[in-house]
């Protein structure tokens, strides 16, 4: 048994089988979500490498896969992020059983998340830019369902993803130059810029974010939500492998400048379009660009704490992006939510309005709430550096708590009977969520550290 | 990587061993030229797949020059299948709502077109330092990132952005040709041309379909 089967072919297979069957909505879903469940727990339970007894048969599980003189390679350090992965494919699908999506999304959110685990599994690292480009193409029929006009933000997301493949195949092969002859410096910067251009556009960096906002107003604020958690989390994840695997960029100073600046630039402008934003759906959006902001400055100081900080950042996030853009397909009914369309929902969907606002402050890095511990750890390693930076990247937080305000300002507008429109199963998911968020912000010692496990595959950078 | 460029009088077929007339090298980056230009004018559909089928003809003859014929004509093989993937959603009246269809639009796409032929020759040396191509490929495959930029800049029509996005795959694969041989890349890109054609596709026809619940 491989690694590879397990936890690429087979989700592959079943995406492929549940594509045949995407007219069974609930099916598909049901599927996906207990695929995904159990092999977030094989993920956490089985050893790679060692060979286990399971009474006469011994099995094991071997890490590389070879193919064409090529490898995809997932080692027990791995396990941790693959457990992370499907997991979130899980409380993704199983959150669909409770909300109108399409027919696409089982099936391509399985194809979607096998595709992304090759792309962090492949070696050499430059097939992840051909894997990650198939992952996004795969994405297109979940953003843009059937029945539905084509948005220019779906476009722009297609242009930008592709954009980079050039890029980051270049910048794969300027690597091979310089590993042969590490004292060129023409060659370094070159595969610097070249890789550095390619994350760009993968990680959506200012000033190239424009269509994050744009694909959060036009689509179903629930597959955006799918989106804008799986990709950037895995995107700098694969950073984290480059930087690992070539230990001299990492140590290259203006790397963590770069980084630093554009980490800066991402979260002040992200605070900024908040204040003034009016629309539910393009504040989700913002605020992927400012937690995206956060990661780069956390992997811009580039020590070992800061880099267990960017581990811990991961949750919080994952958890107030499911939780925002589930609220707000509920509120919005699959569709675009303007502030002032909000008024009254407090009263006619309170589980929902109270969810979104919980993910909002949690972004925001609210008291008591999950964001604010990882974010003041954050900003206190960047004050060491520079305190100004420190100012302008508080500005991406207190932007998103204003605009929190406003939409409770809204919300709380009009009178009328207090009624729960949401079902069951929402509220459920709504309350667990929430609480959750709440619950990793008053006891954040207690589930945040497990995440540092995440970095386990990233030994030289520690 | 910091090889000097090939003189063009060295235009040795690599596979044959045998030179190559001269002119002949060219011949496709003139097609590329007539090609990427008929893309960003047209608002034939038909005349536009015709066009990138052409494109993908040219771009397989710079590669030949440097890969063997038959690895090479996957390329022509999977950038005919995408145009074939996008003639099958016949999309009649995708270029017709053109912002640039009135004259002074017309000429002002020829006169960018001009610009950026103009700035992938002069950029050839430069690019050369680095890629070590010859002048015809490595023109080829500025022009053809140039035109595809040209394209995606001018417009916000699904099938352009596609005709867009293709041309500068296109391109990259032509110029990436000469840096890196590898049959599983080769595949992949295969892949990947086919998928932005398919997806192109399903966009087209993406409105008219039935509606589903999300």
């Amino acid at each position: 048994m491989n690694a590879a089967l397990v936890w690429i072919a087979i989700p592959l297979a079943v995406a492929v089988l549940l594509w045949f069957m995407q007219q069974r909505c609930i099916f598909s879903l049901l599927t996906a979500a207990s695929t995904s469940l159990v092999l977030a727990v094989l993920a956490w339970l089985l050893p790679i490498d060692n060979a286990i007894r399971l009474g006469p048969v011994s099995l094991e599980i071997t890490s590389a896969f070879n193919i064409l003189g090529r490898s995809f390679v997932i080692t027990s350090g791995d396990s941790r992020l693959l457990v992370m992965i499907f997991l979130l494919g899980a409380v993704f699908f199983s959150t669909g059983l409770g909300l109108r999506v399409n027919r696409f999304f089982a099936p391509l959110g399985m194809a979607m998340i096998a595709l992304l685990v090759a792309a962090l599994a492949v070696e050499p690292f430059l097939f992840s830019a051909l894997l990650i480009e198939m992952a996004v193409l795969v994405s297109v029929p979940i953003l843009s369902p059937p029945g539905r006009p084509v948005g220019k933000g779906v476009l722009r997301y297609i242009i930008f993803q592709t954009l980079a493949l050039p890029f980051i195949l270049f910048a794969g092969w300027v690597f091979g130059g310089v590993e042969i002859n590490p004292s060129d410096t023409r060659l370094l910067v070159q595969s610097v810029v070249l890789l550095g251009f390619g994350f760009a556009f993968w990680l959506a960096v200012f000033p190239l974010y424009t269509w994050i906002p744009l694909l959060a107003e036009e689509v179903s604020s629930f597959v955006a939500g799918f989106v804008f958690s799986l990709l950037p989390v895995v995107i700098l994840f694969l950073a984290l492998q480059f930087f690992n695997g070539f230990p001299w960029l990492w140590e290259y100073p203006v790397l963590h400048d770069a980084l630093r600046l554009l980490g800066v630039l991402m979260a002040a402008t992200g605070g900024m379009w908040a204040i003034f934003e009016r629309n539910l759906n393009r504040l989700l959006g913002y605020a992927v660009i400012i937690e995206n902001g956060y990661a780069l400055l956390a992997l811009s100081l580039a020590e070992p704490a800061s880099l267990d900080l960017f581990a811990m950042m991961f949750l919080p996030r994952l958890v107030a992006l499911w939780l925002w853009s589930s609220a707000l397909a509920i509120l919005a009914d699959g569709g675009s939510l303007t502030f002032q369309e909000t008024a009254g929902l407090m009263r006619r969907k309170p589980f929902a309005a109270v969810a979104l606002l919980v993910a909002c402050f949690s972004i925001g890095g609210l008291p008591l709430l999950a964001g604010l511990s990882t974010r003041l750890s954050l900003l206190e390693s960047v004050s060491v550096a520079s305190f100004s930076f420190v100012l302008w990247a508080a500005l991406g937080s207190v932007g998103l708590l204003f605009g929190g305000g406003r939409i409770l300002s809204y919300m709380v507008l009009s009178e009328g009977k207090w009624q729960s429109q949401e079902s069951w199963i929402q509220r459920g998911f709504l309350s667990a969520g929430a609480l959750i968020l709440l619950l990793m912000g008053v006891f954040p010692g207690w589930l945040l550290p497990i995440m540092s496990s995440l970095l386990a595959a990233f030994e030289r950078l520690r | 990587m910091g090889v000097a460029a090939v003189d063009p009088s060295e235009y040795i077929d690599r596979v044959r061993g045998e030179p190559v007339t001269e002119y002949l090298v060219y011949l496709p980056v003139l097609f590329l030229v007539a090609t990427s230009v008929l893309l960003l004018m047209s608002q034939n559909w038909r005349l536009c797949v015709l066009a990138l089928a052409v494109q993908y003809l040219a771009a397989f003859w710079l590669v030949a020059l440097i890969w063997p014929v038959g690895l090479a004509a996957v390329k022509l093989v999977a950038g005919w299948m995408a145009g074939s993937l996008i003639g099958a959603a016949q999309p009649e009246r995708e270029l017709l709502d053109d912002h640039f269809k009135s004259k002074a639009g017309r000429m002002l796409r020829v006169i960018a077109a001009l610009v950026i032929l103009l700035v992938s020759y002069t950029l050839v040396p430069a690019v050369q330092e680095w890629i070590p191509g010859t002048t015809a490929i490595v023109w080829g495959g500025i022009l053809l990132i140039g035109m595809g930029v040209l394209q995606l800049g001018m417009t916000t029509l699904t099938l352009r952005v596609f005709f867009g996005l293709l041309t500068i795959v296109t391109g990259f694969e032509v110029l990436y040709a000469v840096v890196e041989y590898s049959v599983l890349v080769t595949g992949f890109l295969a892949f990947i041309n086919l998928g932005l054609a398919l997806v192109c596709a399903y966009l087209l026809a993406a409105p008219e379909m039935q509606e589903d619940a999300g």
